[in-house]
């Protein structure tokens, strides 16, 4: 009897572990870079685009870049995530941006921006993994 | 650098817009449906932000 293939069965292309390595590295420190490496323009111009527009945007409403810290789980969870966001997050702490003004009306806004955006980069990376496995 | 306007509205909207679109990119792969998708991911999420605005609207903080 014939069966169906599905996405689990169908033999994967794979790839060596230095260009998985590079691949992450790169979507990274460049959200969108991973997918533009390997082809995929649209969605890697997309990426490249938005998310660094997301942080900026958080950077401009008086967002905080929060340092990793022990003592406060919750603040060491959004550093975290703020840090998915390579490049970007980079320049902003070398610049001594987001220090966040914590009574500016917009500021719990700037976080929920500088979060997010680190977070769907983490997503980004995990999309460009996959293809440069040849699941997709 | 310009004034930061005042409009918890403008920022959910915005919010919303953009992570409509990062998600509906990576969720689809064809631009109509990535259009579609993310459109319709942008709407529900207003429509939850006013309907869950008017649920709490009995019990302001």
């Amino acid at each position: 009897m014939a069966t169906k293939s599905t996405t689990a069965e169908r033999p994967r292309a794979g790839a060596e572990p230095w260009r998985l390595t590079f691949v992450c590295v790169l979507a990274w420190l460049i959200p969108g870079a991973g997918h533009l490496l390997q082809g995929r323009r649209d969605k890697g111009l997309v990426f490249l685009v938005t998310l660094p527009l997301m942080f900026a945007f958080g950077l401009w409403l008086q967002g905080r870049i929060f340092p990793l810290e022990w003592s406060d789980p919750l603040v060491f969870l959004g550093a975290i995530a703020e840090r998915g966001l390579g490049l970007p997050f980079l320049i902003a702490h070398l610049a001594d941006m987001g220090l966040g003004t914590v009574t500016a009306q917009s500021y719990e806004y700037g976080n929920t921006f500088l979060m997010t955006s680190g977070l769907l980069n983490f997503l980004v990376i995990l999309d460009a993994f996959d293809i440069a496995q040849g699941r997709k | 650098m310009p004034a930061l306007p005042a409009s918890h509205f403008l920022f959910m909207v915005v919010y919303a817009l953009l992570v409509s679109i990062v998600f509906a990119t990576l969720l689809k792969d064809q631009r109509r449906d990535q259009v579609m998708t993310a459109a319709k991911m942008f709407a529900g999420f207003l429509a939850a932000a006013v309907v869950v605005g008017w649920l709490m609207y009995p019990f302001p903080l």
